[in-house]
């Protein structure tokens, strides 16, 4: 993306955080049961959305890396550093959900945390993506890309366990609010709040998604740089 | 220039950080059901934990985005 194109789409996705931020705290009703505490849901569930789209882009990204390795490596540079991205941007958000979640349980539930199959679902999928990123800091040698991206197929497999968990089996952690059958369902007045912050925040994901692929191809360069140097020395 | 911001920003998260403890530690126990205020500091509770949350979704997010600029920065 071109500098004053990103600093344009800079200022949109501000400018929908505010807007996310007012429809949140001024505009949605405060839930008659839970009361304030409802409104954690405006940051929760985008952030696990987003989450889970990091994800899949890091998925799809460790997939084309394994795919063109052999026979187009700039293509292949360019699938891992979105590999790379994904999974980063996937773990901010993912940690998010992770605080977030426990403030609202301890509210709603009287427990910061509970080991049912959601929340242990949640924390394996971010411990396998912070082992991705572990791999990536310390790993040495020309398998360590490789390596990362079967641990970042891997670790996708746990993305639809997740989502599902609540639904196979009985847990702590509410029925999903969207597609979850009889009953489940969000009133109108909240509906737009909680779509607002959805987009705020997938834009915010895509700008610093994009943020990260730009550092990571500049640090790929300078290595390829690095390389041919060491080679013509 | 550049590295001042996102140094200032790494400054921002810490503090949005610092905040967010001190939310959780400074907030009343949860009453019992028959205090005669049990109403109210149920919603202060509420109101403290969901400050809380977003004070956290934002520490995070700003300290991620310095430590990406302060990388970036120093790659260059």
């Amino acid at each position: 993306m071109k500098k004053p194109l990103l600093g344009l789409y800079a200022l949109i996705t501000l400018a929908l955080l505010g807007w996310g931020y007012y429809q949140a705290i001024y505009v949605a009703p405060n839930d008659a049961m839970q009361g304030e505490i409802f409104r954690i849901i405006y940051y929760h569930v985008p952030s696990f959305a987003v989450a889970f789209f990091s994800f899949a882009v890091s998925l799809a990204g460790s997939i084309c890396f394994l795919a063109f390795r052999g026979s187009h490596a700039n293509r292949a540079q360019i699938a891992d550093a979105w590999a790379l991205a994904g999974a980063e941007i996937g773990v901010v958000f993912c940690t998010v959900g992770l605080t977030t979640g426990p403030l609202w349980g301890r509210r709603a539930w009287g427990m910061w945390w509970t080991w049912d199959a959601r929340l242990t679902t949640t924390l394996v999928l971010w411990l396998i993506y912070v082992s991705y990123l572990l791999l990536r800091r310390f790993a040495a040698g020309p398998q360590m890309q490789t390596l990362a991206a079967v641990l970042g197929i891997f670790g996708a497999i746990d993305v639809p366990i997740v989502y599902m968990a609540n639904r196979w089996w009985r847990t702590q952690h509410p029925a999903p609010v969207f597609g979850g059958g009889d009953g489940s369902g969000m009133a109108p007045s909240m509906v737009g709040a909680l779509m607002w912050n959805m987009l705020a925040w997938f834009a915010w994901g895509v700008l610093i998604m994009t943020l990260r692929y730009n550092a990571e191809r500049q640090s790929q360069k300078a290595a390829e740089c690095d390389a041919q140097e060491a080679l013509r020395a | 220039m550049k590295k001042l911001f996102f140094t200032l920003l790494a400054l921002v998260a810490a503090g949005l950080f610092g905040r967010v403890v001190y939310l959780v530690l400074s907030s009343p126990p949860e009453p019992a059901l028959t205090a005669p205020n049990h109403d109210a500091i149920v919603a202060q509770l509420n109101h403290l934990f969901r400050q809380a949350a977003y004070t956290i979704t934002w520490a995070i997010q700003l300290g991620y985005l310095a430590w990406l600029g302060l990388k970036w920065q120093g790659q260059k």
